[in-house]
């Protein structure tokens, strides 16, 4: 069998029309998960939305190109977390949060207000401390306490290795701990 | 201990996602940006049949466009009679996919097979076109 053969052998993205039907299977399993992950990443709902909408579409042409060769979740994973971080790179974005770190600056007393009369519950607590993450943490911890990936599908959703993600995983619960700690004795 | 963080899962679905889902409005702003890709696509559905005789044609030597057309031409190919645009465009999309290479000479575009075409080529001859429109779905991959 030649190269051109095996190429066009696999299942997904065989015709286009077989290609939509994947994209609507995807999007009723995971649409709801994908734009959780997009919210962990950028932190705001409507960016998160749409983010999301460009993934499916992204998914629809580039499914010609799944290989089979991990699973069509880790996959689409994959495809997101990349999509996600580029978004964070992008300079519209650094051009957003720096805006929102200016103005965060001025002093609201209203929010200062809110925050030390609501008493936050643990739960709670635990969530804000987890977004209040840096961005690798954040990440990891998702993918492993919510998603429930194991270190070697989150290694294929992250490309980066086995060892790497142990240890941010180890930082990641350290740092958890710090935060939960220090609102607690306050 | 217990995994403090074993808590994460129900924290984060009852606080930081709570009512997040990906609503009706946007699953269908995905079928239409789809639709609409689709559509692109279907403007560019030539026939595996044309897609193996241009293959053919410069398989031996290189040629331009013109030569090109003048060969499917003979062969009663009509597809792109009165609309040579659209084999300027498809030979384009089969330059892009690295089927085709091109060189200049004397203000001509030259288009040659290269070895991913060649594999191509025979993969489409090999197998009935009908079950297997090899060339088809990566011309359909490149509009996309």
């Amino acid at each position: 069998m030649n190269e051109a053969e095996i190429e066009f052998d696999r299942i997904a993205g065989d015709s286009l029309e077989h290609r939509e039907e994947i994209v609507d299977q995807l999007i009723s399993t995971y649409g709801d998960r994908i734009l959780h992950l997009a919210y962990t990443y950028v932190k705001n709902e409507a960016t998160a939305e749409d983010l999301t909408q460009d993934v499916f579409i992204k998914c629809y042409e580039k499914l010609g190109q799944f290989n089979g060769r991990s699973s069509l979740k880790t996959w689409l994973y994959r495809v997101a977390a990349n999509h996600f971080k580029d978004y964070l790179k992008s300079w519209h974005h650094r051009k957003l949060t720096l805006n929102e770190k200016v103005l965060s600056c001025i002093p609201t007393p209203d929010r200062n207000v809110e925050e030390t009369v609501v008493a936050k519950d643990d739960e709670q607590q635990l969530a804000d401390a987890v977004m209040a993450l840096p961005v690798k943490y954040r990440e990891v911890v998702f993918l492993h306490y919510y998603e429930e990936l194991t270190i070697t599908e989150i290694s294929g959703v992250t490309g980066e290795n086995i060892s790497t993600l142990k240890t941010r995983l180890v930082r990641a619960r350290q740092l958890l701990k710090e935060a939960i700690s220090r609102e607690g004795l306050e | 201990m217990k995994d403090p963080l074993s808590k994460v899962k129900t924290a984060m679905s009852d606080h930081t996602f709570k009512n997040l889902t990906f609503s009706k409005e946007r699953k269908q702003g995905v079928k239409e940006a789809i639709r609409e890709k689709k559509r692109h696509a279907g403007l560019a559905s030539w026939s595996e049949e044309t897609l193996i005789s241009l293959l053919q044609s410069v398989k031996t030597e290189a040629r331009d466009g013109y030569a090109i057309s003048v060969i499917l031409f003979q062969r009663h190919d009509r597809t792109f009679e009165r609309k040579e645009g659209e084999l300027y465009t498809l030979l384009h999309m089969l330059e892009n996919k690295e089927i085709l290479s091109a060189s200049w000479k004397n203000d001509r575009k030259y288009y040659a097979l290269t070895g991913k075409g060649k594999k191509y080529l025979a993969a489409s001859q090999e197998k009935s076109t009908v079950q297997s429109p090899v060339l088809r779905k990566l011309i359909e991959e490149a509009a996309l």
